[in-house]
């Protein structure tokens, strides 16, 4: 309860610091808070006669990003995430309160369920919350922060101190971590990386050390790493080929327990912008620990991590995004997994700025698989509107 | 990839090419001359600027403000001030190499060199109003026709004629070059068949970083009724100490 009540307070203290009160300042301003409020409403279709079709879903979000620059060398930066789920998925699942609130990434708990009713849960969680001091080319940040290794465009198996869910398309900052990270630049494009966090848990520790390069154009990375009971060697790059972008990632994962084996995660990838502003991916991943004939529903409930980005051993993906006019972009993205059932993850999105400030996207989720004889299991459609701050 | 990041790009690259037509005050009375001045570019020099632009449309607008650091056309690096949903984010730019920094997941990505080549759709500029200024000298035949007003200033009016096999999409073009500091006020382009397509104009004369200039570029189709597109130049300094170091990846998530 003590942890609820420090929540509140701090929503209370950041929402009272409201932008437009900020924005009269006239002098050069040290700190700024930014953030969205957005809603995002879920239709979720199953094929399935036990099952109620479609369940309504409401999600109100709320986002405060807060950061204070002291001095040349000082920063502090610190984000707040609150939601409250409303619906029928809500309702049907009585533990959905705990189960939001046992999701996350850190080692400090600083989140909490403020409201946990039949269909109804309020969650608010620090996601961001670090101090940072750079000098010359160094940089220490020491607090819940974001560590971001990856290079590639869609799987990242390089991106050893978070991974987020493929499916969840709405927490595009993602979960931070509980680490401290040693950065010394050293060429434009070149910096060694020392992070780790740490816990008495091992399968939650991970340290790693990362060396970034450029050469010929490209941008090279190389690491090695101790990432939750696996000893890590990866790398990847950023260049192009023609006016493409090429780029790829890899990382293997040496096991140290007998739980499981050893599991070798590569990803490659191609993306090229045409004139008329058509934007066109190709990509593909290979996963070791990934299975080779699984369901189409895994998808939805896989345990995700560097060493397991998806379901499946091997996966294509294309997609494509176009602007039909100067308020209205449209995009699709079509992941296949040749084995024997074929799953194949369709999701087509258009969005759409209403308005200054106002953005409204309308985001699809579909499985298909061979077992259905490729009609939809499983489809889901979201409709968001964004205010952003 | 996101169809915003791509409509920056092409904002970041009309800045580059807007950044180096500003013009130099110089006398001149050979028409071609004229045009050299009136075209004489920035290159190899540094600048930083404040600057939007508004795309106007019958039934809304919107805004983009971006600070922008330039060092010839070779180093560039902006950051986005608004639309509050991509604030913070930047582009940098070194020789062919163009990288994003996007703050909300602390990733740098790096960008095909294919972005910097789309065509300006979504605002009014096109890369044949734009790119092509460099060509205004070497391409085209130039006309004096005489003396006009624009705006109360008197501005020497010249026509382009495009030289026999010169690469160029314009049947013609008149320009309106402001006499005493050769700045561009009214530019009028013309198809093959001799219609009017897109005028430009240079407005908002004022001293800024040390030079006169038009601080208020507007781009205004002939054919669609409401549309257009201004570029506002809030502030600009020239020959800022600006070295080829200043253009990393480490600043261009420090910039602010």
């Amino acid at each position: 309860m003590w942890r609820s009540s420090i929540i509140l307070v701090i929503t209370f203290l950041l929402a009272t610091a409201s932008p437009s009160f900020a924005q009269k300042e006239k002098k050069e301003k040290n700190w700024f808070i930014t953030g969205y409020i957005k809603n995002l409403q879920s239709l979720t279709f199953f094929d399935n006669p036990n099952l109620i079709s479609p369940l309504n879903d409401n999600l109100l979000h709320q986002r405060l990003n807060y950061s204070h620059f002291i001095g040349e060398h000082w920063q502090i930066k610190a984000g707040l995430r609150t939601r409250l789920f409303l619906g029928e998925g809500v309702k049907l699942n009585p533990n959905y309160g705990s189960d939001i609130g046992a999701v996350g990434n850190d080692i400090i708990e600083l989140s909490a369920v403020w409201l946990d009713k039949p269909g109804v849960v309020g969650h608010s969680i620090i996601d961001r919350a670090f101090v940072e001091y750079s000098k010359g080319d160094y940089q220490v940040r020491v607090g819940r922060q974001r560590i971001n290794w990856g290079i590639s465009s869609i799987w990242n198996p390089n991106d050893l101190f978070n991974a987020f869910s493929f499916t969840d398309f709405d927490y595009e900052e993602r979960p931070g971590s509980d680490a401290v990270l040693i950065r010394k630049y050293n060429g434009y494009a070149s910096s060694v990386e020392l992070a780790f966090k740490l816990s008495a848990d091992p399968e939650k520790s991970v340290a790693g050390l990362l060396w970034k390069f450029n050469k010929g154009s490209y941008d090279i990375q190389l690491l090695g790493a101790y990432h939750k009971q696996d000893l890590v060697l990866g790398g990847g790059w950023a260049g192009n080929i023609g006016n493409g972008s090429f780029k790829g990632e890899t990382s293997y994962f040496i096991s140290l327990t007998e739980d499981r084996d050893n599991a070798l995660a590569l990803t490659l990838g191609y993306e090229y912008q045409f004139e008329n502003s058509l934007f066109l991916s190709a990509g593909y991943l290979y996963n070791g620990a990934g299975q080779k004939s699984g369901n189409i529903l895994e998808l939805f409930n896989f345990e995700l991590s560097a060493r397991n980005l998806y379901p499946y051993q091997h996966s294509l993906v294309v997609g494509s995004s176009f602007p039909l006019s100067p308020l209205i972009n449209g995009g699709v993205s079509i992941i296949y997994s040749p084995n024997e059932n074929h799953p194949l993850f369709f999701t087509p999105n258009l969005g759409l700025s209403m308005a200054e400030n106002w953005d409204l996207s309308l985001v699809g989720q579909l499985v298909f698989a061979q077992a259905q004889k490729f009609t939809s299991p499983l489809q889901a459609i979201f409709l968001r509107v964004k205010y952003s701050f | 990839m996101d169809q915003t990041l791509s409509k920056y790009i092409k904002f970041f690259t009309c800045f580059l090419i807007l950044a180096s037509t500003i013009t130099f005050a110089q006398a001149q009375i050979n028409p071609t001359e004229i045009v050299q001045k009136a075209n004489d570019q920035l290159r190899g020099l540094s600048s930083t600027a404040t600057m939007s632009m508004k795309i106007v449309r019958p039934d809304w607008s919107r805004t983009i403000t971006m600070k922008t650091w330039a060092s010839g056309e070779d180093y560039s690096l902006m950051l986005i001030t608004a639309p509050a949903r991509d604030k913070g984010m930047s582009i940098l730019k070194r020789e062919k190499e163009i990288w994003n920094w996007q703050p909300t997941i602390e990733k740098v990505v790096k960008l095909p060199p294919s972005m910097m080549m789309q065509s300006m759709m979504g605002s009014d500029f096109t890369n044949d109003d734009m790119v092509r200024q460099s060509s205004i000298v070497a391409d085209y035949e130039h006309t004096l026709l005489g003396e006009e007003e624009v705006e109360g200033m008197t501005c020497h009016v010249i026509e382009f004629d495009p030289k026999p096999d010169a690469p160029v999409v314009w049947g013609k073009m008149k320009m309106w070059i402001e006499k005493e500091n050769y700045l561009q006020l009214k530019t009028e382009f013309y198809d093959e068949d001799d219609y009017l397509v897109n005028s430009m104009y240079g407005k908002d004369v004022k001293e800024m970083g040390g030079r006169i200039l038009t601080s208020t570029l507007e781009l205004v189709p002939a054919e669609e009724e409401g549309h257009k597109t201004v570029v506002t130049y809030e502030d600009i300094e020239f020959d800022v100490d600006l070295q080829e170091k200043f253009f990393t990846v480490q600043n261009m998530k420090r910039v602010r």
